[in-house]
């Protein structure tokens, strides 16, 4: 059980830069991070390749109420980006553990032209509801755990004029993520934390066309500067 | 103490990331007793039994029709059949033996998904399905029998005892097509019983529904050809010996003594590897993907050898030396004698026309590339399309019927779509 008293001090409960920790801003706020993500690739997939596929990330978000705001967020290699847009509940249960839940509906884009290599494009729409637990280690230092669930909505991929799709829902696998989010240097914070992957498909790495109906593991190292 | 804080829960989030990576297992759980003969399965029942069959019970895990076909490994004068079934969901297929023990006609044995790691045991009784009524098949069928196959599968290594019914509908598609295992088989990622270009997938590819192999050849540091795919020794091929670096810093005598694959194989020479496919195996076709620096001669020098041993064994057999990159193309063209060395070109139309090699083989990736694949083919030459996986694109390729043949990690897919297509 939320502890009532907490949420009637809601309001007054210290709000420190973050992106990840479940805090919602104060409605009509914006915050915005930017920053990379680095995606280790599994063996599995690349064997004795080892790869550490950095990604431009950023991510933004407004307040909408005291306890709802809505998330987008924008990956890119340039030659495969991934947008997602989405919208999280967040409260306090005291002045030091914060909880929320949120969805994320991502839609994702690849293509490779490479003369006599590749003639191929893909895209696809991903979902991923997800729950966070924050704690404030000190007044300037926070931690969160996010566990997600990864749902294939929709895939599609084309080699020259052929074309394939797999529609509809399908659970591709789960995440966990940690974070640190702490002051940086004078008034800049960063977000910096892992994001452990188990998942049958991973956009970034469509073009290996994997058919393995296995989890394989995908480690994410996150570091983001808070704008 | 927030750097303290930070460092600890990295340390902590990193152990937890690394040691949960999972494990996969597969394994085979059949222990073939490869006794030479057919039993009571003479050519005749054989080739009956080949066909596509619909699939009434079993079909939720298998799909809903599967192809036959028997195939065989020599050893010497004495034979051993197996039949295969291919049944296009998920890479799967089963492998089966002759049960000479039985008073039928029986085969057992085991089915796998390459896909992931579902496996499990098998049998079967072929039977005759006359006025409804199923009844001992003795190979003598009256008009309006059909055949059946009437058995029993499970998961894991438990006795089979969920029921599984194979009924004949037509014969396999007859038209020409190489089906073509990559690694010598199939690769030792997907968890099957024998390591990548190993002898023993090697004489497994065919069980696997592949007509034909392709090889890497390295070079050994005293010039030995053997097969080896990665650049260097690493835990992914190799069982821990604490070798590292390229096989070419060693010599083919300190691989033989201290290295051992994944499932405990040496790796092989190109010899020992060339030897097999025509002494013991039904493959008709091996594609040597040339991963060597230096000079082709030696490649050279045993692929026509031992396209001259299938010759004189009545086989017809085709071995190509495939060219994936300039460097390679190099090394052909600085052959002495390049009469008798049929190549394989994996570069463009125009290189592969300058070549006058009898095989194009483009990335699949590339899409049908209908027009290039249909002049390619009108000037006489084949067309094989390589490593195609994806079982969508597998169907499709085969369905607009232009490509001669298909290299695949999982040819039990191939095998399926090209036999089933009408």
């Amino acid at each position: 059980m939320l502890s009532r008293q907490a949420v009637a001090q809601e309001d007054t409960i210290n709000r420190q830069p973050a992106i990840y920790f479940p805090q919602a801003p104060v409605p009509g706020e914006w915050r915005m991070s930017l920053g990379a993500v680095f995606t280790s690739t599994p063996p599995e997939l690349t064997e004795e390749i080892r790869l550490a596929l950095p990604a431009i990330d950023f991510n933004i978000q407004k307040g909408v109420s005291r306890q709802f705001f809505l998330t987008g967020r924008v990956q890119t290699q340039f030659l495969q980006s991934n947008l997602a847009l989405g919208a999280r509940w967040a409260r306090p249960i005291n002045n030091r553990w914060f909880v929320a839940v949120g969805d994320d509906f991502a839609g994702w884009f690849g293509t490779l032209q490479i003369k006599n290599v590749f003639d191929s494009e893909a895209y696809g729409l991903q979902n991923f509801p997800h729950a966070s637990l924050g704690y404030r280690l000190t007044r300037e230092l926070q931690i969160s755990a996010r566990a997600e669930a990864i749902l294939d909505v929709y895939y599609r991929s084309a080699a020259g004029a052929l074309v394939v799709e797999t529609p509809g829902w399908r659970g591709n696998g789960f995440a966990f993520t940690f974070m640190l989010e702490q002051p940086f240097y004078k008034q800049q914070h960063v977000s910096i934390g892992l994001r452990a992957a188990y998942s049958r498909f991973n956009w970034q790495f469509w073009s290996l066309y994997s058919t393995f109906d296995r989890s394989l593991f995908y480690p994410q190292l996150l570091f983001n500067f808070i704008l | 103490m927030k750097r303290a804080w930070f460092y600890l829960l990295l340390g902590v989030v990193s152990t937890i990331a690394l040691s949960c990576r999972t494990e996969y297992e597969a394994p085979v759980p059949y222990d073939f007793s490869d006794k030479p003969g057919s039993g009571r399965f003479t050519p005749a029942i054989r080739n009956t039994v080949n066909g596509v069959y619909a699939v009434s019970e079993g079909a939720d895990r298998f799909g809903d029709q599967v192809a036959l076909r028997w195939t065989y490994t020599h050893d010497g004068a004495d034979t051993v059949h197996s039949l295969s079934i291919f049944s296009g969901v998920g890479a799967g297929f089963f492998s089966l033996e002759i049960n000479q023990q039985a008073d039928s006609l029986a085969v057992s044995g085991f089915w796998r998904k390459l896909v992931n790691e579902d496996t499990g045991l098998a049998r079967f009784t072929l039977k005759a399905k006359r006025n409804g009524q199923l009844q001992p098949y003795t190979g003598q069928s009256l008009e309006g029998d059909t055949l059946v196959l009437d058995g029993y599968y499970d998961t894991g290594t438990g006795s089979p005892q969920q029921k599984m019914t194979l009924t004949y509908v037509r014969p396999l598609n007859p038209e020409p097509f190489e089906v073509i295992a990559h690694r010598g088989g199939g690769r030792t990622s997907d968890l099957l019983s024998a390591s990548e270009n190993s002898l023993r997938i090697i004489r497994l590819a065919s069980r696997l529904g592949a007509h034909g192999v392709e090889l890497d050849v390295q070079y050994t540091r005293d010039s030995v050809p053997v097969l080896y795919h990665d650049n260097k020794l690493n835990l992914r091929l190799v069982q821990k010996n604490g070798l590292s670096g390229t096989i070419n810093q060693y010599t083919y005598q300190q691989l033989k003594t201290f290295v051992r694959l994944i499932n405990g194989e040496e790796i092989p020479t190109l010899e020992q590897a060339l030897q097999t496919i025509v002494e013991n195996t039904a493959l008709d076709f091996v594609w040597l993907d040339s991963k060597f620096d230096g000079p082709m001669a030696r490649v050279q020098a045993l692929q026509q050898r031992y396209n001259e041993r299938a010759r004189q064994a009545g086989r017809n057999v085709r071995i190509v030396i495939g060219l994936p990159s300039t460097e390679a193309i190099a090394a052909y063209q600085g052959l002495a004698n390049k009469a008798n060395t049929p190549i394989l070109c994996e570069l463009d139309t125009a290189t592969t026309r300058g070549l006058g090699a009898n095989i194009w083989a483009p990335r699949w990736t590339l899409g049908p590339q209908t027009e290039e694949v249909n002049a390619m083919k009108a000037e006489g030459r084949s067309v094989f399309v390589w490593t195609l996986d994806e079982t969508q694109f597998i169907e499709r390729f085969i369905g607009e019927g232009k490509f001669n043949g298909i290299l695949s990690n999982y040819s039990p897919v191939v095998a399926y779509y090209h036999y089933t297509a009408q």
